[in-house]
C-alpha cells in the first residue's frame, strides 16, 4: 500500500479492495482540499467566461438584454459577431489588433532590455546599491491608477510639469495627449515606467543563479566582457528570462489601466487596444455580444501565443515546459 | 481520522459563514418603525455638493422617517454606472440623472413611473421644456432638479482692454472680436475638443443634430456642416487659445478663464461657482453673461438639466418620492440658485427674492429664452461617444468637416435605427 501507516490502524475489510475503493481512500484528502479552490475558480472565472463565450453568439445590447424589470428579448445569431469582426465588416478589429501587437512588442523590448541592463548594474557591489534596488521598485509598488493619474497629470498640455520644464527651457510646449503618435508614444513611456522594476527584480534573481567560476574561467581564458555576456550571462538567464517575457507579453497585452486612465483610448480612438476597446463596447455603448466577441478572441490569441511560446522555449533544463 | 476531522470542521466553517451572512441581507429598507435606509447618487460637483449635504440634512428632519446617504458620483461616466447598477439589480434608490438620461433608463425599465405621485398642480409648476426631458412614452420618470444652457461667459475687464463695450452678438462679432486679441499675451477665446460645445455652432448657422420625429439624421447636412467649418477655422485664428489637451480642457479652460488668460469661454450656470472663485473675479460684476453668438442661420445653445428620478427596485417608493419632493421644494431650489446660480425649474422659485436679486441668474434666464431643447429619445445621450472624437479629428486638422460629420452620422444611423 502506498500511503503512510496512519497513527491508529484502521481495521480493514477481510475482503479484497475494489480499485475505486483504493484510489478513494488514498486519495480522498487531496482532492477534499482541492474543492475549494475548484469552486471558486468555477465561480469566478468559469462562469463569466461560459456566459461569454454564450453572449458572444448572441445579439445582445443594452435595449434587448432584460434585467429584474424587462423581459429578455435577445436572439441566438450563431457565429455572425465572429464573421463581422474577422472579416473586417465592423471595422474596427484589426487596427486595434495591429496596433495592440505593436504595443505589447515595444513595451516588452523595452522592459526586457532596461530591466536587464539595470539589473546587470545592481548586480555587482556598488555603495548604496540597496536604495537603489528599493527606489527602482517603487514604479512596480505604486499602484498602476496612482501612477496614471499623476503621469496623466504630468503630460497635461497647459499645466503638467514637462510641459513647464520645455518652457522653462525655451521651448515650444507639446500637445503630449492631443497627437495620435504623440499620446502613443506617452503611454508607452508610462507602461515601460511601470513594467521595469518587475523585469529587473527577476533578472537580478537570474543572475544571482549564475555560477560566478564561469565568469572568472572565462577571464582566465581571455574572454572580453561582451562575449562573457552572450555566452554565459544570457544563456544562464535563458529559463528566467522566457518565463518573464510570456508573462509581460500577456499582462502588456491586457494592460487596461494604463491607457484607459490617460487617455481612454483616444484621441479619437488612435491608443485603443483590444482590451480597452471590449470595454468600452460594453460600458459606454453597451453592445454586450460584441465585447463578448472581443474577449473570446483575446483570450483564443492569448492561448494560442502561449502554447506556441512555450513549443518554442522548451529545453531539455526547462523544469515545467 | 485526523484529516477527516479536519474537513469536516472546514466545511462547517465555511457553511456557517454563509448561513450567516445570508440572513442578514434580507432585511430591507422599511422595516416597521424604523427610519427607511435611502441612497442618493449625487452627480453634482464639488460646489453644489455642499448645499445638496444641506438640503438632505434639512430634509431628514422635516421627514423623520426617512435617511438618506448621499454619495457622491463624478459626472462622467455617472450615466453608464448607474445603468450597470441597475442591469445587476441593485442601484441606489434616487439618481440625479441628466436630461438625456431619463429617457435612456426609462426605455431599460429601470426608473419607477412617477406618474401617481405627481399632483396636478405641482406639474403645472415646472417649467414645460424642463419637464419634457421627463416625459417618455406618455408617463413622467422623473422631476426636474434644475435646467441649464450653454452661455458666453465673458471677463469684462479683459473685453474693455480691447475696446469691446459689449459682448459679441452675432458669430461675425465673435470673429472680430477674437482677432483683436491676436498677438497679444491673453487670449479671446478658448474652445473645448467637446461635441457639446460645438454645438451652438451648429445651430447659428441653421443646421441641427437629429429630427427624431421625420426619422433624419441633420448633422452632416449642408449648414451644420458650415457650423463646423465656422468653428474649425475660428480654432486656428491666432488669438484663440491652442488646445493641448483634450482629455483635460474644461479644466485648462477654467483655469485660464479664472486665471484671465483668456476672455470668453462657453459654459453653463453649473461652472460660476468655480468661476467666481478664481482671481479674476473676487469682483463679481466683472462676469459677463450672455446669450451664445446667432449666426446666419439662427441661434441655438444646448438646454440641459438634471432630474431626481426613482430606482424601480427601490424598496420604500413612497418613502423615496416624499424625498425627492422634499429636496425639489421651491426654497431649495431657490437655495441652489443663491449659492450656485442655477436655474430653478419651478415657476414659484422665481418670484423668491434670492432668485430675483440675483443678476448671474438673470443672465442665464435670458440666455434660456435662446436655447434649444433636445429631442427626447433614448439614445439621445449616447450620440456624444461618436460625436466628440470626430470633432476633435476637425478640430486637429485631421479630417475635413464633412468627412467627419459623415461618419458622426453613420454612427447615429446604428443608434437610431432609423
Amino acid at each position: 500500500m502506498a500511503a503512510t501507516a496512519p497513527a491508529v490502524e484502521r481495521v480493514r475489510p477481510p475482503w479484497r479492495e475494489s480499485r475505486v475503493r483504493r484510489f478513494v481512500r488514498v486519495h480522498w484528502y487531496a482532492y477534499a482540499m482541492l474543492v475549494p479552490v475548484t469552486v471558486v475558480m468555477l465561480v469566478l472565472v468559469g462562469y463569466p467566461l461560459a456566459r461569454g463565450v454564450f453572449l458572444s453568439l448572441t445579439d445582445a445590447d443594452a435595449r434587448n438584454v432584460g434585467n429584474r424589470f424587462l423581459p429578455a428579448s435577445y436572439q441566438f445569431v450563431g457565429l455572425k459577431n465572429y464573421t463581422e469582426l474577422l472579416t473586417g465588416r465592423e471595422g474596427n478589429f484589426y487596427p486595434v489588433l495591429a496596433r495592440t501587437v505593436v504595443w505589447t512588442g515595444v513595451n516588452v523590448l523595452f522592459h526586457y532590455a532596461v530591466g536587464l541592463g539595470l539589473a546587470l548594474m545592481l548586480h555587482r557591489s556598488l555603495r548604496g546599491r540597496t536604495v537603489y534596488r528599493i527606489l527602482l521598485l517603487v514604479p512596480w509598488a505604486v499602484p498602476t491608477y496612482v501612477a496614471a493619474f499623476g503621469w496623466r497629470y504630468m503630460f497635461n498640455g497647459d499645466y503638467g510639469l514637462f510641459n513647464q520644464v520645455l518652457q522653462g527651457l525655451g521651448m515650444a510646449p507639446r500637445a503630449w495627449l492631443n497627437g495620435p503618435v504623440s499620446a502613443f508614444v506617452a503611454v508607452i513611456m508610462v507602461n515601460v515606467w511601470l513594467g521595469v522594476p518587475f523585469m529587473m527584480v527577476a533578472m537580478l534573481g537570474g543572475l544571482q543563479s549564475i555560477n560566478q567560476d564561469l565568469y572568472e574561467a572565462a577571464e582566465v581564458d581571455g574572454a572580453s566582457p561582451f562575449q562573457r555576456f552572450r555566452h554565459i550571462t544570457l544563456p544562464g538567464l535563458r529559463s528566467v528570462s522566457s518565463t518573464v517575457i510570456l508573462l509581460g507579453t500577456i499582462w502588456t497585452f491586457n494592460m487596461f489601466n494604463v491607457i484607459y486612465l490617460i487617455t481612454r483610448g483616444g484621441p479619437y480612438n488612435s491608443t485603443s487596444i483590444l482590451v480597452t476597446h471590449a470595454y468600452i463596447k460594453f460600458f459606454d455603448q453597451r453592445d454586450f455580444a460584441v465585447s463578448a466577441t472581443y474577449g473570446v478572441l483575446i483570450l483564443s490569441l492569448l492561448l494560442v501565443f502561449a502554447t506556441a511560446y512555450r513549443r518554442v522555449t522548451r529545453s531539455d533544463k526547462e523544469v515545467w515546459a | 481520522m485526523r484529516r477527516l476531522r479536519l474537513v469536516a470542521l472546514l466545511v462547517l466553517a465555511v457553511v456557517a459563514a454563509g448561513c450567516g451572512g445570508g440572513g442578514k441581507s434580507a432585511q430591507a429598507g422599511a422595516e416597521k418603525g424604523k427610519p427607511a435606509s435611502l441612497t442618493y447618487w449625487a452627480t453634482e460637483n464639488d460646489q453644489e455638493i455642499v448645499t445638496i449635504r444641506q438640503i438632505v440634512g434639512s430634509c431628514e428632519q422635516k421627514l423623520p422617517n426617512v435617511k438618506v446617504t448621499v454619495q457622491k458620483q463624478a459626472f462622467e461616466g455617472a450615466q453608464q454606472k448607474f445603468a450597470t447598477a441597475a442591469q445587476g439589480g441593485s442601484a441606489p434608490d434616487i439618481m440625479r440623472s441628466e436630461v438625456a438620461w431619463v429617457a435612456d433608463y426609462a426605455s431599460q425599465g429601470f426608473l419607477l413611473p412617477l406618474d401617481g405621485y405627481v399632483s396636478a398642480q405641482d406639474r403645472g409648476d415646472y417649467l414645460p421644456s424642463a419637464l419634457a426631458y421627463d416625459q417618455y412614452q406618455g408617463k413622467l420618470w422623473g422631476i426636474p432638479q434644475v435646467t441649464d444652457a450653454l452661455a458666453l461667459l465673458y471677463n469684462r475687464r479683459l473685453l474693455k482692454e480691447k475696446g469691446i463695450d459689449q459682448p459679441p452678438t452675432t458669430m461675425d462679432e465673435l470673429k472680430a472680436d477674437i482677432a483683436k486679441f491676436a498677438g497679444g499675451r491673453t487670449f479671446g477665446f478658448y474652445m473645448r475638443g467637446d461635441s457639446y460645445w460645438l454645438q451652438p455652432f451648429i445651430w447659428a448657422f441653421g443646421g441641427g443634430l437629429v429630427d427624431v420625429g421625420g426619422k433624419r439624421i441633420l448633422v452632416n447636412d449642408a449648414q451644420s456642416v458650415q457650423g463646423v467649418q465656422f468653428a474649425a477655422d475660428l480654432v486656428k485664428s491666432p488669438g484663440v487659445v491652442q488646445n493641448r489637451d483634450f482629455a483635460n480642457d474644461y479644466d485648462n479652460a477654467m483655469t485660464a478663464f479664472k486665471t484671465g488668460k483668456v476672455a470668453m469661454i462657453f459654459n453653463g450656470p453649473w461652472s460660476t461657482t468655480d468661476v467666481l472663485s478664481g482671481r479674476e473675479f473676487t469682483d463679481k460684476a466683472n462676469l459677463g453673461i450672455a446669450p451664445v453668438p446667432a449666426g446666419p442661420g439662427g441661434q441655438g445653445s444646448p438646454v440641459g438639466g438634471h432630474n431626481y428620478t426613482i430606482y424601480a427596485g427601490t424598496k420604500a417608493p413612497d418613502q423615496a418620492y416624499a424625498f425627492i419632493q422634499c429636496m425639489n421644494s421651491a426654497q431649495n431650489q431657490a437655495l441652489l440658485a443663491q449659492n450656485h446660480n442655477l436655474l430653478p425649474t419651478r415657476k414659484s422659485a422665481y418670484s423668491d427674492p434670492k432668485v430675483t436679486g440675483n443678476p448671474l441668474v438673470a443672465g442665464f434666464q435670458a440666455v434660456m429664452e435662446k436655447a434649444t431643447a433636445r429631442p427626447v429619445h433614448p439614445a439621445g445621450g449616447a450620440i456624444y461617444t461618436d460625436f466628440t472624437p470626430a470633432w476633435q479629428q476637425v478640430y486637429a486638422g485631421r479630417a475635413t468637416p464633412q468627412q467627419a460629420m459623415d461618419k458622426v452620422a453613420k454612427a447615429w444611423q446604428q443608434l437610431y435605427k432609423f
